[in-house]
Protein backbone atom coordinates (compact mmCIF):
# COMPACT_ATOMS: atom_id res chain seq x y z
CA UNK A 1 0.00 0.00 0.00
CA UNK A 2 2.74 2.57 1.00
CA UNK A 3 4.94 1.60 -2.35
CA UNK A 4 3.63 4.07 -4.29
CA UNK A 5 4.39 6.75 -1.84
CA UNK A 6 7.76 5.70 -1.36
CA UNK A 7 8.07 5.90 -4.85
CA UNK A 8 6.83 9.19 -5.15
CA UNK A 9 9.59 10.54 -1.87
CA UNK A 10 12.11 8.46 -4.21
CA UNK A 11 11.47 10.38 -7.12
CA UNK A 12 11.75 13.83 -5.05
CA UNK A 13 14.57 13.23 -3.59
CA UNK A 14 16.38 11.92 -6.27
CA UNK A 15 15.46 14.88 -8.37
CA UNK A 16 15.80 17.65 -5.09
CA UNK A 17 19.12 16.20 -4.37
CA UNK A 18 21.35 15.71 -7.67
CA UNK A 19 19.89 19.45 -8.61
CA UNK A 20 18.57 18.30 -11.69
CA UNK A 21 17.86 21.15 -14.07
CA UNK A 22 16.48 21.60 -17.80
CA UNK A 23 16.96 24.22 -20.27
CA UNK A 24 14.61 27.20 -19.24
CA UNK A 25 13.20 26.85 -22.60
CA UNK A 26 11.63 24.09 -22.10
CA UNK A 27 9.89 24.50 -18.94
CA UNK A 28 6.61 25.04 -20.43
CA UNK A 29 6.56 21.92 -21.32
CA UNK A 30 7.85 20.16 -18.29
CA UNK A 31 4.89 22.44 -16.04
CA UNK A 32 2.31 21.01 -18.54
CA UNK A 33 3.63 17.24 -18.38
CA UNK A 34 3.69 17.78 -14.34
CA UNK A 35 0.17 18.90 -14.77
CA UNK A 36 -0.73 15.91 -17.26
CA UNK A 37 0.51 13.17 -14.66
CA UNK A 38 -1.17 14.87 -11.57
CA UNK A 39 -4.35 14.50 -13.58
CA UNK A 40 -3.52 10.72 -14.34
CA UNK A 41 -2.60 10.24 -10.90
CA UNK A 42 -5.84 11.76 -9.21
CA UNK A 43 -7.78 10.21 -12.38
CA UNK A 44 -6.33 6.52 -10.99
CA UNK A 45 -7.27 7.07 -7.52
CA UNK A 46 -10.73 8.09 -8.35
CA UNK A 47 -11.24 5.25 -10.60
CA UNK A 48 -9.75 2.96 -8.20
CA UNK A 49 -12.24 4.27 -4.93
CA UNK A 50 -15.00 4.06 -7.82
CA UNK A 51 -13.72 0.33 -8.31
CA UNK A 52 -13.22 0.78 -12.05
CA UNK A 53 -9.27 1.19 -12.44
CA UNK A 54 -7.78 -0.46 -14.87
CA UNK A 55 -4.20 -0.85 -14.93
CA UNK A 56 -3.77 -0.14 -18.32
CA UNK A 57 -5.68 2.27 -18.76
CA UNK A 58 -4.28 4.37 -16.35
CA UNK A 59 -0.79 3.40 -17.37
CA UNK A 60 -1.53 4.50 -20.81
CA UNK A 61 -3.51 7.35 -19.79
CA UNK A 62 -0.30 8.69 -18.05
CA UNK A 63 1.86 8.69 -20.81
CA UNK A 64 -0.04 9.23 -23.52
CA UNK A 65 -1.37 12.28 -21.38
CA UNK A 66 2.27 13.87 -20.73
CA UNK A 67 3.04 13.52 -24.63
CA UNK A 68 -0.45 14.91 -25.72
CA UNK A 69 0.02 18.35 -23.39
CA UNK A 70 3.48 18.31 -24.47
CA UNK A 71 2.66 18.12 -27.95
CA UNK A 72 0.17 20.59 -28.01
CA UNK A 73 2.49 22.94 -26.38
CA UNK A 74 5.47 22.24 -28.85
CA UNK A 75 2.60 22.89 -31.69
CA UNK A 76 1.14 25.56 -30.09
CA UNK A 77 4.81 27.67 -29.72
CA UNK A 78 4.85 27.06 -33.72
CA UNK A 79 1.22 27.75 -34.90
CA UNK A 80 1.68 30.82 -32.67
CA UNK A 81 -1.26 30.44 -30.82
CA UNK A 82 -0.64 30.19 -26.70
CA UNK A 83 -2.14 26.01 -27.41
CA UNK A 84 -0.70 24.83 -23.50
CA UNK A 85 -3.46 26.77 -22.17
CA UNK A 86 -5.86 24.81 -23.67
CA UNK A 87 -4.41 21.74 -21.50
CA UNK A 88 -3.67 23.40 -18.43
CA UNK A 89 -7.13 24.36 -18.75
CA UNK A 90 -8.28 21.08 -19.52
CA UNK A 91 -6.22 19.12 -17.20
CA UNK A 92 -6.90 21.96 -14.64
CA UNK A 93 -10.60 21.45 -14.45
CA UNK A 94 -10.30 17.42 -14.65
CA UNK A 95 -7.77 17.92 -11.81
CA UNK A 96 -10.75 19.61 -9.69
CA UNK A 97 -13.46 17.09 -10.45
CA UNK A 98 -11.66 13.92 -9.51
CA UNK A 99 -10.71 15.83 -6.34
CA UNK A 100 -13.98 16.58 -5.97
CA UNK A 101 -15.22 13.01 -6.79
CA UNK A 102 -12.73 11.65 -4.28
CA UNK A 103 -13.93 14.12 -1.69
CA UNK A 104 -17.44 13.37 -1.96
CA UNK A 105 -16.57 9.28 -2.04
CA UNK A 106 -14.35 9.43 1.26
CA UNK A 107 -16.92 11.88 2.44
CA UNK A 108 -19.46 9.02 2.06
CA UNK A 109 -17.48 6.04 2.83
CA UNK A 110 -16.75 8.18 6.67
CA UNK A 111 -20.65 8.17 6.50
CA UNK A 112 -21.53 4.99 6.08
CA UNK A 113 -19.25 3.89 8.60
CA UNK A 114 -20.54 6.19 11.52
CA UNK A 115 -24.07 5.05 10.62
CA UNK A 116 -22.31 1.37 11.05
CA UNK A 117 -20.77 2.23 14.30
CA UNK A 118 -24.13 3.83 15.90
CA UNK A 119 -26.40 0.61 15.10
CA UNK A 120 -23.63 -1.57 16.43
CA UNK A 121 -23.79 1.28 19.90
CA UNK A 122 -27.38 0.92 19.92
CA UNK A 123 -27.52 -2.79 19.54
CA UNK B 1 -1.63 -9.29 -10.28
CA UNK B 2 -2.41 -6.65 -7.48
CA UNK B 3 1.21 -6.84 -6.82
CA UNK B 4 1.80 -5.63 -10.50
CA UNK B 5 -0.54 -3.17 -10.20
CA UNK B 6 1.32 -0.97 -7.56
CA UNK B 7 4.65 -1.99 -8.84
CA UNK B 8 3.38 0.08 -12.14
CA UNK B 9 2.16 2.53 -9.94
CA UNK B 10 5.05 2.85 -7.96
CA UNK B 11 7.21 3.93 -11.35
CA UNK B 12 5.00 6.01 -12.14
CA UNK B 13 4.57 8.35 -8.79
CA UNK B 14 8.38 8.14 -9.36
CA UNK B 15 8.10 9.68 -12.43
CA UNK B 16 5.86 12.29 -11.35
CA UNK B 17 8.41 12.69 -8.52
CA UNK B 18 11.13 13.43 -10.56
CA UNK B 19 9.32 16.06 -12.92
CA UNK B 20 8.40 17.88 -10.23
CA UNK B 21 11.42 17.85 -8.37
CA UNK B 22 13.00 18.89 -12.07
CA UNK B 23 10.40 21.57 -12.22
CA UNK B 24 11.06 22.89 -8.93
CA UNK B 25 15.12 22.89 -8.86
CA UNK B 26 14.42 24.99 -12.46
CA UNK B 27 11.97 27.29 -11.55
CA UNK B 28 13.93 28.69 -8.59
CA UNK B 29 17.43 28.85 -10.27
CA UNK B 30 17.78 32.19 -10.89
CA UNK B 31 17.67 32.81 -6.89
CA UNK B 32 19.73 36.29 -7.34
CA UNK B 33 18.17 38.69 -9.56
CA UNK B 34 21.00 40.46 -12.45
CA UNK B 35 20.34 44.15 -10.58
CA UNK B 36 23.57 45.64 -12.45
CA UNK B 37 23.10 48.28 -14.64
CA UNK B 38 24.05 49.39 -17.92
CA UNK B 39 27.43 50.60 -16.74
CA UNK B 40 28.61 47.86 -14.20
CA UNK B 41 27.91 45.56 -17.14
CA UNK B 42 29.98 47.41 -19.37
CA UNK B 43 32.76 47.85 -16.65
CA UNK B 44 32.53 44.05 -16.84
CA UNK B 45 32.81 43.47 -19.96
CA UNK B 46 35.85 46.02 -20.12
CA UNK B 47 37.55 44.06 -17.85
CA UNK B 48 36.99 40.82 -19.89
CA UNK B 49 38.09 42.41 -23.01
CA UNK B 50 41.46 43.61 -21.12
CA UNK B 51 41.65 39.48 -20.17
CA UNK B 52 41.10 38.29 -23.52
CA UNK B 53 43.63 41.05 -25.28
CA UNK B 54 46.21 39.83 -22.18
CA UNK B 55 45.34 36.43 -23.53
CA UNK B 56 45.74 37.23 -27.27
CA UNK B 57 48.89 38.61 -26.55
CA UNK B 58 50.11 35.46 -24.50
CA UNK B 59 48.95 33.61 -27.56
CA UNK B 60 51.06 36.08 -29.84
CA UNK B 61 54.30 35.40 -27.36
CA UNK B 62 54.15 32.01 -27.29
CA UNK B 63 53.34 31.66 -30.94
CA UNK B 64 56.95 33.11 -31.56
CA UNK B 65 58.53 30.84 -29.40
CA UNK B 66 56.96 28.12 -31.97
CA UNK B 67 58.31 30.02 -34.14
CA UNK B 68 61.99 30.54 -32.79
CA UNK B 69 61.75 26.46 -32.37
CA UNK B 70 61.10 25.51 -35.88
CA UNK B 71 63.23 28.21 -37.31
CA UNK B 72 66.21 26.76 -35.28
CA UNK B 73 65.98 23.47 -35.02
CA UNK B 74 69.16 22.74 -36.40
CA UNK B 75 70.81 25.23 -36.04
CA UNK B 76 70.38 26.51 -32.74
CA UNK B 77 68.23 24.52 -30.38
CA UNK B 78 70.28 25.04 -27.31
CA UNK B 79 70.42 28.88 -27.84
CA UNK B 80 66.55 29.08 -27.83
CA UNK B 81 65.97 27.09 -24.91
CA UNK B 82 68.11 28.90 -23.36
CA UNK B 83 66.26 32.03 -24.34
CA UNK B 84 62.98 30.68 -22.90
CA UNK B 85 64.80 29.08 -19.52
CA UNK B 86 65.38 32.64 -19.25
CA UNK B 87 62.11 34.23 -19.91
CA UNK B 88 60.71 31.89 -17.04
CA UNK B 89 63.21 32.46 -14.71
CA UNK B 90 62.19 36.17 -15.29
CA UNK B 91 58.90 35.18 -14.64
CA UNK B 92 59.47 33.30 -11.38
CA UNK B 93 61.43 36.46 -10.33
CA UNK B 94 64.61 34.78 -10.54
CA UNK B 95 66.51 37.08 -12.01
CA UNK B 96 67.54 40.96 -11.20
CA UNK B 97 65.01 43.34 -12.75
CA UNK B 98 66.52 46.69 -13.78
CA UNK B 99 63.39 49.33 -15.16
CA UNK B 100 61.11 52.14 -14.20
CA UNK B 101 59.30 51.62 -10.75
CA UNK B 102 58.31 53.29 -7.47
CA UNK B 103 59.95 53.49 -4.56
CA UNK B 104 57.57 53.31 -1.52
CA UNK B 105 59.26 54.22 1.94
CA UNK B 106 57.64 52.82 5.45
CA UNK B 107 59.18 54.83 8.32
CA UNK B 108 58.01 55.24 12.10
CA UNK B 109 56.17 58.37 12.32
CA UNK B 110 58.13 61.08 13.84
CA UNK B 111 56.15 63.06 15.41
CA UNK B 112 54.25 59.94 17.20
CA UNK B 113 57.60 58.77 18.52
CA UNK B 114 58.69 61.77 19.89
CA UNK B 115 55.42 62.05 21.80
CA UNK B 116 56.46 58.05 23.16
CA UNK B 117 54.23 56.35 21.13
CA UNK B 118 55.19 52.94 20.75
CA UNK B 119 56.45 51.95 17.43
CA UNK B 120 54.90 47.59 16.57
CA UNK B 121 55.75 45.60 14.44
CA UNK B 122 54.29 46.38 10.89
CA UNK B 123 51.32 44.10 10.38
CA UNK B 124 51.55 41.51 7.97
CA UNK B 125 47.67 41.90 6.53
CA UNK B 126 48.29 45.48 5.91
CA UNK B 127 51.47 44.46 3.94
CA UNK B 128 49.41 42.47 2.40
CA UNK B 129 46.76 44.72 0.93
CA UNK B 130 49.18 46.95 -0.02
CA UNK B 131 50.44 43.94 -2.35
CA UNK B 132 47.61 43.67 -3.85
CA UNK B 133 46.99 46.69 -4.46
CA UNK B 134 50.35 46.64 -6.18
CA UNK B 135 49.27 44.36 -8.29
CA UNK B 136 46.32 44.92 -9.05
CA UNK B 137 48.25 48.52 -10.82
CA UNK B 138 50.08 45.95 -12.46
CA UNK B 139 53.14 45.98 -10.71
CA UNK B 140 55.73 43.95 -12.47
CA UNK B 141 58.22 42.96 -9.83
CA UNK B 142 57.98 43.77 -6.00
CA UNK B 143 60.89 43.90 -3.23
CA UNK B 144 59.94 44.54 0.09
CA UNK B 145 63.38 45.70 2.32
CA UNK B 146 65.12 43.76 0.18
CA UNK B 147 63.54 40.38 -0.21
CA UNK B 148 61.84 39.78 -3.72
CA UNK B 149 58.38 39.00 -3.80
CA UNK B 150 57.58 35.95 -5.68
CA UNK B 151 54.11 33.60 -6.93
CA UNK B 152 55.54 31.40 -3.44
CA UNK B 153 56.50 34.44 -1.36
CA UNK B 154 54.35 34.47 2.14
CA UNK B 155 53.90 37.10 4.69
CA UNK B 156 52.92 36.44 8.23
CA UNK B 157 54.36 36.72 11.56
CA UNK B 158 56.53 34.44 12.95
CA UNK B 159 57.01 34.83 16.86
CA UNK B 160 55.35 38.35 16.97
CA UNK B 161 57.76 39.28 13.81
CA UNK B 162 56.52 40.15 10.02
CA UNK B 163 58.37 37.82 7.66
CA UNK B 164 58.74 37.68 4.31
CA UNK B 165 59.65 34.80 2.41
CA UNK B 166 60.11 33.62 6.19
CA UNK B 167 63.15 36.27 6.36
CA UNK B 168 61.99 38.81 9.52
CA UNK B 169 62.08 42.74 7.79
CA UNK B 170 64.46 45.13 9.34
CA UNK B 171 62.66 47.77 12.07
CA UNK B 172 61.50 50.72 10.06
CA UNK B 173 62.32 52.48 7.73
CA UNK B 174 62.67 50.35 4.93
CA UNK B 175 61.90 50.06 1.39
CA UNK B 176 59.67 48.64 -0.95
CA UNK B 177 60.27 48.53 -4.55
CA UNK B 178 58.01 48.32 -7.20
CA UNK B 179 58.74 47.46 -10.37
CA UNK B 180 56.34 48.14 -13.45
CA UNK B 181 56.93 47.33 -17.39
CA UNK B 182 57.17 50.92 -18.26
CA UNK B 183 57.79 54.38 -17.14
CA UNK B 184 53.86 55.47 -17.76
CA UNK B 185 52.84 52.82 -15.64
CA UNK B 186 55.00 53.84 -12.87
CA UNK B 187 53.64 57.53 -13.26
CA UNK B 188 49.83 55.55 -12.81
CA UNK B 189 50.79 53.46 -10.02
CA UNK B 190 52.37 56.45 -8.10
CA UNK B 191 49.22 58.27 -9.13
CA UNK B 192 47.09 55.89 -7.57
CA UNK B 193 49.07 54.78 -4.58
CA UNK B 194 48.68 58.74 -3.88
CA UNK B 195 44.70 58.64 -3.96
CA UNK B 196 44.64 55.21 -2.14
CA UNK B 197 43.56 54.88 1.37
CA UNK B 198 46.86 53.38 2.50
CA UNK B 199 49.31 56.48 3.65
CA UNK B 200 45.75 56.61 6.30
CA UNK B 201 45.96 52.84 6.94
CA UNK B 202 49.75 52.70 7.92
CA UNK B 203 49.49 55.96 10.08
CA UNK B 204 46.81 54.32 11.85
CA UNK B 205 49.85 51.55 12.68
CA UNK B 206 52.36 54.85 13.44
CA UNK B 207 53.66 54.69 9.96
CA UNK B 208 54.20 56.87 7.60
CA UNK B 209 53.98 55.80 4.09
CA UNK B 210 56.33 57.63 1.78
CA UNK B 211 55.44 57.48 -1.70
CA UNK B 212 58.65 59.18 -3.94
CA UNK B 213 58.01 59.99 -7.43
CA UNK B 214 58.61 57.55 -10.47
CA UNK B 215 61.99 57.01 -11.44
CA UNK B 216 63.52 55.61 -14.54
CA UNK B 217 66.07 53.28 -12.85
CA UNK B 218 64.89 50.92 -10.36
CA UNK B 219 67.22 47.86 -9.34
CA UNK B 220 64.78 45.47 -8.31
CA UNK B 221 66.91 42.14 -6.55
CA UNK B 222 66.17 38.56 -7.66
CA UNK B 223 64.70 36.04 -5.32
CA UNK B 224 67.66 34.53 -3.57
CA UNK B 225 65.96 31.29 -1.95
CA UNK B 226 65.83 27.98 -3.77
CA UNK B 227 62.24 27.29 -4.97
CA UNK B 228 60.06 24.82 -4.09
CA UNK B 229 57.74 23.23 -5.32
CA UNK B 230 56.20 20.30 -3.32
CA UNK B 231 52.87 19.63 -5.61
CA UNK B 232 54.47 20.15 -9.47
CA UNK B 233 55.05 16.94 -10.77
CA UNK B 234 56.11 16.12 -14.00
CA UNK B 235 53.11 15.39 -17.28
CA UNK B 236 53.88 12.44 -18.65
CA UNK B 237 54.15 12.58 -22.44
CA UNK B 238 50.96 11.74 -24.41
CA UNK B 239 48.81 12.72 -21.42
Amino acid sequence: MWLPFLGLIFGLALGLLTNMQIPSIYENYLSIAVLAALDTLFGGIRAQLQQVYDDKVFVSGFFFNIILAAGLAFLGVYLGIDLYLAAIFAFGVRLFQNIAIIRRILLTKIDEKRHKRNKNSIE
Amino acid sequence: MKKNMYTRITIVLFIIGLMIAVQYNTIKQPAERDTRDIWAIREELAEEKQRHSTLLAEIRSLNEVVGRYEQSEKANLQSALYQTLDRLKQQAGLTEVTGPGVVLRVEPAPELVEMGYEIKEISPDLLTQLLNALFKNNAASVSIDGNRVVQTTAIRDINGKTTVNSVPLSAPPFEIYVGTSSFKEAQKMYNSLQASTFIDSFYLDNFNLIIEEPTEHLIIPAFDQPLTNDYLTEVKKGE
